[in-house]
């Protein structure tokens, strides 16, 4: 699959360092590297700071002997030296924060492109308060219920009803604004079949902590046999028990 | 205390009480009717920079309380998912929660709490007896206690705003937000963006013209430093949040269009006005803290800061950039990879300097003498929380993962390290400074022992956010396995906030029966408001104080020069030095100053005025009376009527007051012009008028920005200017171009002492106004007749409400032009022309918007 997706792709995402695949794999692989250096930024930092409060706490008074200096008041400001190892520390601060970003910027280039359009499939999402609805490229609807067949690219136009949501799917790593009036565009591809959840990630209204959707990821064999089965423009509705549950207890 | 020679406590104690006493005799010498500080009046009426400053940290502690419950009530909420049905606070209760408690804490409580110590500390770091418009500064807090009320008031009205404290549209619009609360909410902002704009044209002022001989901006102490840059910050981005408001309040009230469902690109509209005072929002919250930082760090490492220069050049490079990053809220809407990438760049861009400020601080401690005071180890606990909040938020840089991070706790937890760290090191500021405010110290124990219940409640509630983020925002029905996290920072809410009820107690029971301390209670503190009495006296020093010689000394008007500053005395510790100052300049300066305060008694500054209060509470009522209005009408009954005439009241004492404060005599603080960069030379009064008129530019700004977007969502071309006919446009073009000339012949007849001509010319300048007004009234009547009315379509909406605006300015400049031709008919502005100058230049600004309006609204 990752080589249908990286067709087109330049070379330096060939080339083993910039992770491609589902959106998964390259979410994990980077927030791994960044929770691993930014552990290891944090800790000897932090490590640093306490050391150093401890060395020269007050009643170690080496400091006095190095320095005599101390600031009086009603002084103007001014600085201490140590400008160059200030300098150095922000240097290689810089190093790292830019070449992560860097790296993780050929990435999003990857994620941008996104799957052709030969073959992948295309569904529109449409938020509303406080569910979603699907509409296949052959017009069936569906609503509360994203059938999809694994393995193969899909692309998401996603937009609103309404009000402003966030359509995401957490376990696939797929994301995107639903803006009234507007279309926002993501693709993902799920590899293992199961149940997933889809949830609204914007403030919306009452309904916000139950907008969500089932997200059903059949195999491809099975997708097909029932995608023929949906007509021209027909359409289902599964409410998931929350929704429902909701809805009631809705005061009228 | 472990680290200050007893010695010198006693020494000290001795010299505070003798202080203490001198400064209520002060109040008494000058306050005409100015009571002391136990009287309940005096509260109400004061202006002095000191207490206000006392003012909006009591009120902005106030709001903590009632941001914190909230927070309380939603981390019981999220204790465990919860179903449908099995929730503690309703669906919209919690929403309300959310919202509410983000808009308190950011608005009501953080910006307030450091300007409560911005009020009491800069004028003294910077050599000012007081801000440059004392009854202004009252304005400010007055005007942001009412709307703090109003804020409360908008939860009994039907529930308040409940859409997020980022107020998303088009959920913050009637259609799917009825309550009047909601409305109400949206108007208390509006009142407090007001309060925040004429605190930052005074601050600007002050701080850029009322500077101690010598201090130039160079040499600012870094506290000032970070709340300039602050409050620059401040004018820009919260012009464009009014702009984003009154179009809100307009759709919420007037049914105007702007943000509706149907309208081209109302929800993107939005995140760009929001954004683009929300991003530099973030470090006008967050600076003060590191000012806080950077001096407590100094004082208690006994270390001047490393690489001051660079610190200061890399809070300016952030404080422009954060003008340009806003986008990035944005990374999931509909924006192209170019823009995403121009955005990501300035993004990592505006990180860096953070990089360096912090390892400036941390080098800072190098070979210095850390005493662990309070103060000392929450700003240390601060640095160590931002850090924290700073690495997570290279995550969020990094664009592929903002795309999974968007709309989840992982963001939750970052900018609560961030925001509550920077909180962390304004308590800190609160303890380093509460013996200068009250002139008693703290009872250090207890202080030891509210650090360490809050560092561990702080830690344990927001960590497990980070473990548990997969939780979407706002949401409390999430995965079950992440209970036992949610429940660990419910927990640690807890911890945090009753730790506050250690630092009240302590606080409260130390400002009566705390040890007195002397002028400089803290070795090593170098800024000049350790150089002062502890409280300070009236109008804070005795003398003028200069930095001439490279150091503070206070140059008496009899005596040609006291050394004050610390550096008498040989200067070999700090201690003695201090000790020395608090005695010899106030033994000095009781005999020396009084005969100045009583020659000066006739002209003396002013320190009290009802009037900004009674204005705010007028622009309490004006609000409030509206609150209920759908599309510009009241509703029906008894309630719509009772709003009315609150809303007339409210009128009526607005104008009222407006009135009494322009004729009472009031005299702001007097001072020898010192450093002035760059507006030396210039009058206070119209530096400020600039200031302001810079901040009115970008609100103009953001609503012509809202029209354009707007018109190029619907397609440029296809837009039909809504008036058929340019012709009365054009006529009201001549009129206020005529006007504007006649402005100019008001200003040159009170040179020339001609009260006849400038009476005539101002009359003029008036009727042309109302020319102009009429005209408008005959355009729209007949627009209304044509059946276009504001909730049309989204066209006239925008052009209702764009030129509405710009009436709005016309209105509010006749009305002041009324009341200098009644004064000049009795002969003022003969001798002291400046009103009318200063008028002149608004009434110019608002012809030149007229300008830029005609051609968009009309022709094109």
């Amino acid at each position: 699959m990752g080589t249908t997706l990286v067709g087109s792709s330049p070379l330096f995402l060939q080339s083993g360092l910039v992770p491609r695949g589902s959106r998964i794999i390259v979410f994990e692989s980077i927030f791994e590297v960044f929770l691993l250096l930014g552990t290891l930024v944090g800790v000897v930092v932090i490590g640093y700071m306490l050391y150093n409060a401890y060395k020269y706490r007050s009643g170690a008074t080496k400091g006095d002997e190095e320095v005599g200096d101390r600031p009086v008041l009603g002084e103007l400001p001014t600085g201490s030296g140590g400008g160059r190892k200030l300098a150095t520390s922000f240097f290689m601060s810089m190093i790292i924060v830019v070449s992560l970003i860097s790296w993780t910027y050929l990435t999003l280039l990857y994620v941008e492109e996104g799957p052709s359009a030969d073959n992948s499939l295309d569904i529109e999402a449409e938020g509303y308060q406080f569910g979603w609805r699907f509409t296949y490229p052959n017009g069936h609807t569906t609503d509360g219920v994203l059938r999809i067949p694994a393995e193969q690219p899909v692309r998401l136009q996603v937009t609103s009803a309404d009000v402003f949501h966030n359509f995401g799917i957490p376990e696939l790593r797929v994301k995107t604004d639903a803006i009234p009036g507007q279309e926002t565009e993501t693709w993902f591809v799920a590899n293992e079949t199961g149940t997933y959840t889809a949830q609204c990630y914007e403030l919306c209204g009452a309904g916000h902590s139950y907008m969500s959707a089932e997200v059903i990821v059949m195999p491809p064999d099975e997708y097909e046999e029932w995608y023929e089965s949906t007509g021209n423009g027909s359409s289902e509705s599964v409410s998931t028990e929350n929704q429902t549950a909701f809805v009631e207890a809705r005061p009228a | 205390m472990s680290d200050t020679d007893p010695e010198r406590t006693d020494g000290g104690t001795e010299v505070g009480s003798e202080v203490v006493a001198g400064g209520h005799e002060d109040d008494h010498d000058h306050g005409h009717d100015f009571p002391g500080t136990g009287s309940i009046k005096r509260w109400f009426v004061t202006t002095n920079h000191k207490d206000v400053g006392i003012l909006y940290i009591v009120t902005s502690l106030f709001f903590l309380v009632l941001g914190g419950v909230l927070a309380w009530l939603m981390r019981i909420q999220l204790w465990a998912p919860r179903a449908p049905g099995e929730t503690i606070l309703a669906p919209v209760a919690y929403n309300q929660a959310v919202s509410a408690h983000g808009l308190l804490m950011v608005f009501w409580f953080l910006s307030p709490f450091a300007f409560g110590f911005a009020n009491y500390i800069v004028p003294l770091q910077l050599g000012a007896k007081d801000l440059a418009f004392p009854r202004l500064n009252a304005l400010s807090y007055w005007l942001y206690l009412f709307s703090g009320i109003l804020f409360g008031v908008s939860f009994f009205q039907g529930g308040t705003f409940s859409g997020g404290w980022t107020m998303y549209a088009p959920l913050n619009v009637p259609t799917f937000t009825p309550d009047v609360g909601a409305s109400t909410a949206v108007l208390a902002l509006v009142l407090f963006v007001a309060s925040v704009t004429v605190s930052s044209v005074n601050f600007l002022t002050t701080m850029h013209r009322m500077r101690a001989e010598g201090l130039t901006l160079r040499n600012m102490p870094l506290f000032s430093w970070t709340i300039l840059l602050t409050v620059w910050m401040m004018l820009f981005a919260f012009a464009a949040l009014l702009a984003a408001l009154m179009v809100l309040s307009a759709d919420r009230l007037l049914g105007t269009t702007y943000f509706a469902m149907e309208s081209p690109a109302g929800a993107l509209l939005w995140t760009h006005l929001f954004w683009f005072f929300g991003h530099p929002e973030v470090y006008i919250v967050f600076f003060p803290a590191l000012g806080v930082m950077a001096e407590v760090f100094q004082t208690f490492t006994g270390r001047r800061i490393v690489g001051r220069k660079w610190f200061i050049i890399a809070m300016v490079l952030v404080a422009i950039q954060s003008f340009v990053v806003w986008m990035h809220h944005m990374f999931l809407t509909s924006i192209n990879l170019q823009v995403k990438t121009l955005f990501m760049i300035t993004t990592i861009g505006i990180s860096l300097p953070f990089d360096l400020m912090v390892f400036a601080l941390i080098y800072t401690m190098l070979k210095g003498k850390i005493r662990f005071t309070t103060p000392f180890l929450f700003v240390f606990g601060a640095l160590l929380l931002f850090i924290i909040g700073g690495i997570t938020g290279v995550f969020l840089g990094a664009v592929v993962l903002d795309y999974e991070f968007r709309g989840t706790y992982w963001v939750v937890a970052h900018f609560h390290y961030v925001m509550v760290g920077g909180v962390t090191a304004l308590v800190g500021g609160l303890y380093y400074w509460f013996p200068k405010i009250t002139g008693r110290m703290y009872d250090e124990f207890l202080g030891k022992v509210h650090f360490a219940a809050y560092f561990v409640g702080f830690n344990l509630l927001y960590f497990p956010l980070f473990v548990a983020w997969e939780t979407p925002r706002r949401v409390f029905d999430y995965a079950p396995e992440l209970a036992p996290w949610h429940q660990l920072a419910t927990i640690g809410g807890f911890v945090l906030g009753l730790s506050f009820l250690i630092m009240f107690y302590n606080l409260f029971k130390s400002a009566f029966t705390g040890d007195p301390v002397s002028d400089n209670p803290w070795e090593y503190a170098t800024t000049a408001e350790w150089a002062v009495s502890s409280p300070p006296p009236l109008e804070n020093f005795e003398g003028t104080p200069t930095y001439r010689d490279g150091h503070l000394s206070f140059i008496l008007d009899r005596e040609s020069d006291v050394t004050g500053g610390a550096t008498a005395a040989d200067g070999s510790g700090g201690a003695t030095a201090g000790g020395g100052v608090a005695t010899s300049p106030h033994t000095a300066v009781t005999t020396e100053y009084e005969p100045t305060v009583e020659a000066t008694e006739v002209e003396g500054p002013s320190h009290a005025s009802i009037w900004p209060f009674v204005l705010s509470l007028g622009a309490f009522l004006i609000l409030l009376g509206i609150s209920p209005l759908q599309d510009a009408a009241f509703p029906e009954g008894m309630m719509g009527a009772a709003y009315a005439t609150t809303a007339v009241a409210g009128f009526g004492v607005t104008l009222g007051s407006l009135i009494a404060m322009g004729l009472e005599p009031f005299h702001g603080p007097v001072f020898d012009e010192g450093e002035a960069w760059p507006f030396s030379g210039i009058d206070n009064g119209k530096v400020g008028m600039w200031i302001f008129l810079a901040s009115d530019v970008v609100l103009f700004g953001g609503f012509l920005g809202a029209y354009i977007f707007t018109r190029f969502a619907f397609g440029w071309t296809g837009w039909q200017p809504v008036p058929d006919d340019p012709i009365p446009g054009l006529v009201n073009t001549y009129i206020l171009l005529t006007s504007s000339f006649t402005v100019v012949l008001a200003l040159v007849a009170a040179e020339k002492k001609h009260k006849l001509g400038l009476v005539t010319s101002l009359g003029a300048t008036f009727v042309l106004g109302i020319g102009f007004l009429v005209n408008k009234a005959l355009e729209w009547q007949h627009l209304f007749h044509e059946g276009l009315w504001l909730s049309t379509n989204v066209r006239t909406s925008t052009f209702f409400l764009t030129t509405g605006l710009h009436a709005a300015h016309v209105i509010a400049g006749l009305i002041i032009a009324l009341y200098l031709t009644a004064r000049a008919w009795r002969g003022a502005y003969l001798e002291d022309n400046r009103s009318v100058e200063y008028f002149g230049l608004y009434w110019h600004f608002v012809d030149i918007v007229w300008l830029f309006l005609f051609p968009l609204f009309y022709i094109l």
